[in-house]
């Protein structure tokens, strides 16, 4: 989840702050200060989050485009200057623009907005904007909701009570529930000082910016991992089960499945599994440098220490790869995902994770997961001796339409071609006996389920006129087919339960050449 | 996402009065001119449907769509409505296919035009419908019997959609009154029953139908609320294929579905069979298949009506010449069923086909640029034909850290062959789902789960952990001991590779010790042999819980092992390992990592002594290759368990230790220059005075490093 951060650098963000003793400060400086902390704990922690820095003020300028490269943020965020007064709603659309050109309007981002909640008077304030969004036209729509899934973290560089004496709190309420509540609002408890700033900043990064670590299970083999980017919770059903879902810390590989067999699923989220080595008593992803070479000798042992011990999840993914296979893992109740190599363009490759929805049949040609068993369970083996077979796709119960020729004739074409067809083989009688009675039925059901009983008459005439037409040297059964066939469908046309029963079936005329005609089939 | 909304329940309810029974005045040619047709033939009169015909044929397309989109959970309850009204299938899941409805409509059958118009009213129809929206179906009572005390959770809501042939507006207020009516009364008897259920929303859908040519009495009415239950609209349009693409709009509309066109499909001609023409086939889906258009505002304004539906929108994608792709994953973040708009058509129904024999193709995303973006995949999986939208945006997980330079990524020797011969063994496969299944132990997936606890309740990581595992000779064992239950026959053919184990020590051959990170030949032969034996041990030991043929196995290792390994033992370090047979088998399973983990510092200390034995100059105490001691164990849980039993070995726990202490000490701090130099020990001083360069000892030391 890509994070972007918002920096008010408005006038107001100059205001120094009262401190009894110690040098003075600016808001500005406070909030330098809390965000050097978040890039600090991201480069150690978080490093593969990409990150873009944007400051405003009545205009909003992209300083850093979006990098892992936290020495270049931070030192965007030491050179910021000052400008003049603060209009949100541009720098909010600058965001999504931002977003939208990089990752598209599908891909989750956070967006962490630092300002000292004076949110500007006048034209072009949040308050302004906010009392006429009623009365925008298409083209110059608010910019919240993003198009894309967001987290819209806000954090005031001021304190709850300050705050109370304007509208600030109810403006910037008003935000996020404009971005369907998703975020929050943090703000400075006591004094403004660098002691709380920090603890206001460390609240956003247990929020939003911690590890997530589980345990990777398969039987007695195991393996401490880090999920990147964190999976983050799911609601399936608001009605029904409204509860937001989350993933276990404890992921249960329960069986593998061919890549052929999975082919293609669809897929939540995907999320890199790397493996950590927590007893060792270093936390975190022990590689997950890109370019930082100020590591310290002795993390550059422990890497190293920790390179050489196996590890299972080297293991799964060096067979997953292998094999072409998926290992199929258990995130919850009745929520499962699958791991398997990803290789990117470069040649390295990689464990990944990816999250089916929620459910107990996240997948319709792997039926209920519940479902899926051992092989050795099964009476012969669903693979085949040599691996020829495969138990997978699933069959679905019932046929779709494209797949069991249906009677449309919505369009005056769909009724022609049956009709054709059923002349076709008319004049092959007799070799095409049986397929002048399978479209001849095909085409009497769906007359009688439709009520078109004049079709039904009509092709009687049709067929009696074919048998007028037969030339000489026809065979002598297509007469009788082709009158036997006409007298059929009139008697059907008259409804008579008799003759008009949607599973009765015009069966061909018994004739003495019948045999004949068989043989002739026989001979094709 | 709800699943209970109003396009859960859908109620038909189709009008069989007399007057449907009327032409609607738009004429079939059926009876086409071909061109070996003999000539003077005159071709025979149009036929024409009624208003019962197109009716009924439009509503069967809507849910031919319908079920070929939703499969499940989104039900129709087919009503006809005449003196009386006729429920043609129930809520039931089985009785949701277009099958069903056409035979229970054959049996109805047209209109009968002289039955007497009094007695026919289309209220009969609607308040069957509104009585059938308030039985429960099989899911919502499912769904109410899981959530047991928050059942009111599950909402009752639907649709009920009525062709007709009304006479007036004032008509269609008297039909919407009627409805209205019917719910409050339903409602009231809804409460007392545990079948029933109250009606939360109901949505009509009023579609008057008239003949061809006929001005219409009744006017279009967008949605209205009657009541806070009741919304209603209303729709006047011509019988024939005025209605059908009317109804076609209202399944987009009604299950939120949207349209692509596939453009650019290669066919080939039926009569010049070596050219291909290109062709378009038009397909509904879910509109989630277009999020990416439909927040980005891309959707194609120029060219994007469908020539059907008119109104519709239709975005636009290219036929990718299909590759082979089976076995690539594609990172695809939603899949959504299709169902062509004109299901018989040629090309439609080529390119079904062609998916269905199992091939996918890739669709390309025409973008103003020029520049080639697949954004969409079509793909069969077991006869159903899917939408995928595959990401087409840059991804947040580029350029991550390769898996080698990780946690583990410096061990060469994984055993990758043999973890993917346990993967082919571990893989799933589809069991009926047959009631009672719920008992613990039954659920397949539970089977799985412990079958894969079995398998690696000794599994070494990597091959220089590992003896028994590189010898073909224990194969027959290691395969079948892992298994719940043995045969008799199992238990004989791991006795006999037992056996063949002892057979092959008394011949002395070679074993597969690994010799990774050694100098010389490795560890004597007997060694080779206890280690070996030992691990077996360990293997069968963690299975002889199973069952009492397990049991046997390991008894019988044991019977075996014991004798010719001690004799030789006795000899040549005169132990006794009477103490530690008795030791073992008093500690039980619980000791058995423990003592492989003996074994495996008695093997290092006999590596290490080896090494002593090589020349004087070899310093390699501790190569970077030769596994850590405390990595060799096989199981993690038992890392601060300290060896109990004072080890046998020829090294002492301390001297072993200490080692360890020095070992993990020396990784850590940068080996002195002179030291690393150092030849027998000592270092020559002031080298770089004899240096022609002056080359600073240090830094020649670090360049050494």
């Amino acid at each position: 989840m890509p994070t972007v951060v918002l920096m008010d650098v408005s006038l107001s963000m100059t205001r120094p702050v009262q401190l009894d003793g110690t040098e003075e400060f600016q808001r500005k400086n406070l909030a330098v200060h809390g965000l050097t902390m978040l890039f600090e704990h991201m480069a150690t922690n978080y490093r593969l989050e990409f990150t873009a820095l944007v400051a405003f003020s009545s205009l909003w300028e992209l300083m850093v485009p979006f990098t892992r490269d936290y020495n270049t943020l931070q030192e965007a965020l030491n050179n910021l200057e000052d400008y003049d007064k603060t209009c949100l709603e541009p720098a909010l659309q600058g965001v999504s623009n931002i977003v939208q050109q990089e990752w598209g309007s599908t891909c989750p981002c956070q967006v962490v907005l630092v300002t000292d909640g004076s949110l500007g008077i006048g034209r072009g304030s949040l308050r302004h904007s906010l009392s006429t969004i009623k009365h925008r036209s298409e083209d110059k729509k608010f910019p919240l909701p993003f198009p894309f899934p967001a987290k819209l973290y806000i954090m005031c560089i001021a304190n709850a009570e300050e705050l109370q004496n304007s509208d600030t709190l109810d403006n910037l309420e008003q935000l996020l529930s404009l971005n369907g509540g998703e975020g929050q609002i943090f703000t400075v408890e006591g004094p403004l000082c660098l002691k709380n700033v920090q603890s206001l900043f460390g609240k956003l990064i247990d929020q939003a910016y911690t590890p997530f670590h589980a345990v990777l299970r398969c039987g007695n083999l195991s393996s401490d991992v880090q999920v990147f980017p964190r999976p983050e919770p799911v609601i399936m059903d608001e009605e029904v089960d409204p509860a937001p879902r989350t993933i276990l810390t404890d992921l249960e590989i329960v069986g593998f499945i061919e890549i052929g067999d999975i082919s293609s699923p669809p897929v939540l989220s995907r999320h890199l599994v790397l493996p950590i080595a927590v007893n060792k008593g270093f936390l975190g992803p022990t590689f997950m440098g890109t370019g930082t070479t100020d590591e310290t000798e002795e993390e550059n042992s422990a890497n190293q220490m920790a390179g050489k011990s196996p590890n299972f999840c080297v293991l799964l993914h060096g067979s997953l790869k292998v094999e072409g296979m998926v290992a199929l893992v258990q995130l919850g109740p009745e929520w499962y995902g699958m791991l398997y190599s990803q290789a990117d363009s470069k040649k390295k490759s990689n464990l990944m994770m990816s999250l089916f929805e929620p459910g107990p049949e996240p997948l319709p040609w792997l039926g209920k997961v519940s479902q899926l068993g051992p092989t050795s369970d099964a009476k012969e083996n669903p693979y085949g001796e040599d691996d020829s077979k495969s138990p997978f796709p699933l069959q679905p119960k019932s046929k779709r339409s494209y797949a069991q020729n249906v009677t449309v004739w919505i369009k005056p074409s769909g009724l022609q071609t049956d009709v054709q067809k059923i002349l076709r083989n008319a004049r092959k009688l007799p070799e095409k006996t049986q397929t002048f009675y399978k479209e001849l039925n095909r085409l009497r059901k769906a007359a009688l389920a439709f009520g078109f009983w004049d079709l039904l008459k009509g092709v009687a005439d049709l067929l009696e006129r074919e048998c007028t037409l037969l030339p000489d040297t026809a065979h002598p059964d297509a007469a009788f087919q082709l009158s036997h066939a006409a007298q059929q469908l009139k008697l059907a046309s008259t409804g008579d339960s008799q003759y008009a029963a949607f599973d009765h079936n015009i069966t061909p005329m018994l004739t003495d050449f019948s045999g004949s005609g068989s043989s002739d089939r026989d001979r094709m | 996402m709800k699943m209970f909304s109003i396009s859960h329940k859908t109620a038909f309810v189709v009008d069989h009065c007399p007057y449907m029974a009327e032409s609607c005045r738009q004429q079939v040619e059926f009876d086409m001119l071909t061109k070996n047709r003999p000539q003077g033939v005159i071709p025979l009169a149009p036929v024409s449907k009624s208003l019962w015909t197109c009716a009924v044929e439009c509503s069967m397309e809507y849910c031919r769509i319908l079920y070929d989109i939703y499969p499940t959970r989104k039900l129709v309850n087919f009503i006809v409505s005449d003196s009386e009204f006729h429920i043609l299938n129930s809520w039931n899941q089985a009785d949701q296919s277009t099958q069903e409805l056409m035979a229970a409509l054959a049996a109805v059958g047209p209109p009968n035009p002289h039955e007497d118009p009094e007695c026919c009213s289309i209220l009969h129809g609607l308040m069957a419908a509104v009585e059938s929206l308030c039985k429960i179906t099989e899911y919502q009572h499912e769904a109410r019997t899981t959530l047991m005390d928050k059942a009111d959770r599950v909402s009752n809501r639907g649709r009920i959609i009525c062709i007709t042939n009304a006479k007036s507006d004032t008509h269609v207020r008297m039909l919407e009154d009627y409805v209205q009516e019917t719910i409050q009364e339903q409602n009231k008897l809804a409460i007392s029953s545990d079948r029933l259920m109250q009606i939360q929303q109901c949505e009509l859908v009023l579609i008057h139908t008239y003949p061809f040519g006929e001005e219409t009495l009744v006017s279009d009415r967008p949605k209205k609320e009657i009541s806070p239950v009741l919304t209603s609209e209303v729709h006047s349009v011509r019988a024939g294929r005025h209605l059908a693409s009317k109804l076609n709009i209202l399944v987009q509309q009604h299950f939120d579905l949207a349209s692509t066109t596939i453009t650019n499909i290669p066919m080939k001609e039926e009569q010049h069979a070596n050219t291909s023409a290109n062709y378009d086939v038009e397909l509904l889906h879910h509109r989630d298949a277009h999020m990416e258009f439909i927040k980005s505002g891309d959707l194609h304004p120029a060219g994007s009506t469908s020539r059907d539906s008119g109104l519709k929108e239709t975005v636009t994608l290219k036929w990718c010449t299909p590759r082979t792709n089976s076995v690539e994953l594609h990172f695809c973040t939603g899949a959504y069923r299709i169902s062509p708009v004109d299901v018989n058509s040629r090309p439609s129904s080529c390119l079904t086909n062609f998916l269905l024999n199992g091939r996918s193709v890739l669709l390309e995303q025409p973008r103003k640029s020029g520049s080639k973006v697949i954004s969409h995949m079509l793909s069969s999986h077991g006869g159903e034909i899917f939408l995928h939208v595959l990401n087409c945006t840059r991804s947040t997980l580029e350029d991550p850290p390769s898996i080698s330079e990780g946690c583990g990524g410096r061990v060469t020797d994984y055993r990758i062959t043999d973890f993917g011969e346990f993967m082919r063994e571990n893989r799933l496969t589809p069991f009926p789902d047959v009631q009672g299944s719920e008992v613990a132990g039954k659920v397949p997936l539970e089977r799985a789960k412990r079958q894969l606890e079995r398998h690696t309740r000794y599994w070494p990581m990597i091959i220089s952990q590992t003896t028994i595992f590189n010898m073909q000779a224990v194969v027959p064992l290691a395969s079948l001991i892992v298994k719940e239950s043995l045969t008799e026959e199992d238990v004989l053919t791991c006795q006999k590779t037992i056996y063949n184990l002892v057979d092959m020590e008394r011949k002395n051959d070679p074993l597969p010790i690994s010799t990774v990170g050694t100098r010389g030949k490795g560890p004597k032969r007997d060694e080779q042999y206890r280690i070996m034996w030992n691990e077996l041990e360990t293997l069968v030991r963690t299975h002889m819980g199973s069952s009492e043929r397990h049991q046997r196995v390991l008894d019988c290792v044991l019977a075996c092992r014991s004798k010719p390994p001690e004799e030789e033992d006795r000899k040549k370090r005169g132990r006794k390992r009477e103490d530690r047979e008795d030791k073992g088998e008093k500690n039980g399973k619980d000791s058995e990592s423990e003592r492989s983990w003996q074994e495996s510092e008695r093997l290092k200390a006999a590596l290490e002594r080896d090494r002593e034995e090589l020349a004087e100059a070899e310093v390699i105490k501790d190569s970077p290759d030769s596994p850590e001691p405390l990595n060799k164990k096989p199981r993690l849980e038992v890392e601060d368990v300290q060896p109990a039993e004072k080890a046998k070995g020829p090294v002492s726990l301390l001297t072993m230790w200490t080692n360890r202490i020095n070992t993990a000490n020396s990784r850590k701090h940068q080996e002195f220059a002179g030291r690393v130099n150092s030849v027998n020990n000592k270092a020559e001083l002031y080298q770089h005075l004899k240096d022609e360069n002056g080359m600073d000892p240090h830094e020649n030391g670090k360049a050494m490093r």
